[in-house]
């Protein structure tokens, strides 16, 4: 008898955008996450990614509350709001289903060294949470992705050790990746999360031959991308069970600190 | 070993069974040196076996990169080489052109084609010429007489000449790859064309939106989808897996994994 302890660490809720999209709804990915045997996600929506925190974390209380306390969230601190983002993020400290901090550099066009992400990681540091970031590889037809390469993070990641920074994507497609597994071997508060197309040959026994199975994090990117892309690539993968199970479960449960029945 | 850990072998299981079941047959497997890919490492033809096999896969179209990166015709000489009497179920999908009088080497359309040839590609951005019938009209209906595949990269066509030219050509089987990038942000032009041209297939390897299957089998029917991977700079256990956890049925499943494609290989004539 099967039952749900998979955690999605990288996903959305609502509309990804103005492009189609089937399934959006948070009902949509809980009905997924039921038959995937996914038990918990962390989340954040459009909304949040576009604007930053100051107007949706309600709404994403709401949403965790109404899951069941399986949708956790993160406050997306957007730099070029910073004030906003961090009365918000205040405020939200305590709440049910709050899992920490996300950063965008592409999306907000600040790159990720600016000073101006210093009250997050200061909050982040102060408060014990941990921080997702977007980051990917410079792409010749996506000039922004340049703004969140992993080296550019490394300053802060330096200055705030005690941090926890998760690299969405794990860099991309490109040579960032060569960077996210860099920092990942140099400094214990990196990790790297699995979520977006980074759909690549063997990418699964690659990374666990190149960082200890304790740094990558399962993730889809859903709605952008379905949980299903990306489960079979780690349960089909040639690595052993017990690196399978901390990318699946427990390095989210200790980087994003979310309860979770115990299982093991 | 933890329960979680059995319960993870119990799901690899599962679909590793599940996968060999299916007979999945690729529509995009590559071999040369992958072309703006800087991480992914080239397949052979001494390796071709064992990369499908590792996978789940039981053949497929294999494609060279030189036909789009050197020149149609020299794709076309190397794919003749490395998969000269291969007694597996792999075949050619060679690169075309328009058809123009006196132009030598291996092409479709310009002389014999041998019989390993079941697929073509065209790469109108990347070889400089229009998407249109008076430039690739004659390509077309030498194609549609044989009843030979059409595939194409979604970021090597543009919407509005696609579409014309799949109404010009109802007859003509198309294939709409997701690759280089994500069709993600193309999905509204791709499921209009697939709506109105019945003649025009979609291909999984980059198809990953949350829902794009079923969403696609409902309006357009499982026969409109299949499976390809991307090999080697994708990983075919990612459409594998959409395919397996796909909430079809196993008919379904089986026509998008390899029956669509295994038919229209089949129909080709020489």
């Amino acid at each position: 008898m099967s039952s749900a302890f998979i955690v999605d660490a990288h996903a959305h809720i609502g509309r990804p955008g103005a492009f189609f999209a089937p399934e959006t709804e948070p009902d949509e990915l809980l009905k997924l996450m039921d038959q995937l045997d996914i038990e918990r996600a962390v989340c954040t929506d459009h909304l949040s990614v576009c604007e930053g925190c100051e107007r949706t974390l309600t709404i994403l209380r709401d949403v965790f509350e109404r899951s069941g306390g399986r949708l956790h969230y993160l406050a997306v601190f957007n730099p070029k709001r910073s004030s906003g983002c961090m009365a918000a993020l205040k405020q939200a400290m305590n709440w049910p289903g709050f899992a920490g901090l996300k950063i965008h550099p592409s999306f907000h066009g600040v790159p990720a060294e600016d000073a101006r992400y210093e009250p997050a990681w200061r909050f982040a540091a102060e408060r014990d949470v941990p921080i997702l970031t977007h980051s990917w590889s410079v792409s010749d037809y996506n000039p922004a992705q340049q703004l969140s390469t992993p080296g550019r993070f490394e300053p802060l990641v330096g200055k705030f050790p005690r941090v926890r920074l998760v690299l969405g994507h794990a860099g991309g497609r490109g040579t960032g990746r060569h960077e996210a597994i860099r920092m990942a071997r140099d400094y214990a508060n990196v990790f790297l999360d699995l979520a977006g197309d980074i759909f690549c040959y063997r990418l699964i026994e690659g990374l666990v031959d190149s960082v200890p199975a304790e740094k990558i994090l399962f993730g889809s990117d859903a709605p952008w991308l379905d949980p299903r892309s990306r489960l079979s690539h780690v349960l089909l993968a040639d690595v052993p069970a017990p690196a399978k199970a901390r990318i699946l479960r427990e390095n989210a449960l200790r980087v994003y600190r979310i309860g979770a029945k115990e299982k093991c | 070993m933890t329960s979680i850990e059995e319960q993870i072998k119990e799901m690899a299981d599962r679909r590793h069974d599940a996968a060999e079941k299916l007979r999945f047959f690729d529509a995009g497997i590559w071999l040369g040196e992958p072309a703006g890919f800087p991480l992914a490492h080239e397949l052979s033809p001494d390796g071709l076996g064992a990369a499908l096999k590792g996978r789940c896969i039981t053949g497929g179209l294999v494609s060279h990169w030189h036909g789009k990166t050197v020149s149609a015709q020299a794709g076309n000489d190397a794919l003749t080489r490395a998969l000269e009497g291969r007694r597996d179920e792999v075949y050619a999908t060679w690169t075309a052109l328009p058809l123009l009088p006196g132009e030598g080497g291996r092409l479709p359309g310009a002389g014999p084609v041998p019989g390993q040839v079941k697929a073509t590609r065209i790469f109108p951005k990347a070889h400089n010429f229009p998407l249109t019938s008076w430039c690739i009209g004659g390509l077309s209906e030498w194609l549609a007489s044989r009843r030979m595949p059409l595939f194409i990269w979604h970021t090597e066509l543009d919407w509005k000449s696609m579409y014309e030219l799949a109404r010009a050509f109802p007859k003509q089987e198309i294939v709409v790859e997701t690759q280089t990038q994500k069709i993600l942000y193309h999905t509204r032009p791709l499921f209009a064309l697939m709506r109105d041209c019945r003649n025009v297939c979609v291909e999984l390897s980059n198809f990953a939106g949350q829902g794009f299957i079923e969403y696609a089998v409902r309006e357009f029917g499982a026969e409109r989808l299949i499976f390809g991977s991307f090999l080697p700079v994708n990983d075919p256990l990612v459409p594998i897996g959409m395919v397996l956890d796909a909430r079809i049925s196993e008919a379904e499943k089986a026509l998008i994994a390899g029956g669509n494609l295994r038919r229209i290989v089949n129909e080709v004539t020489p």
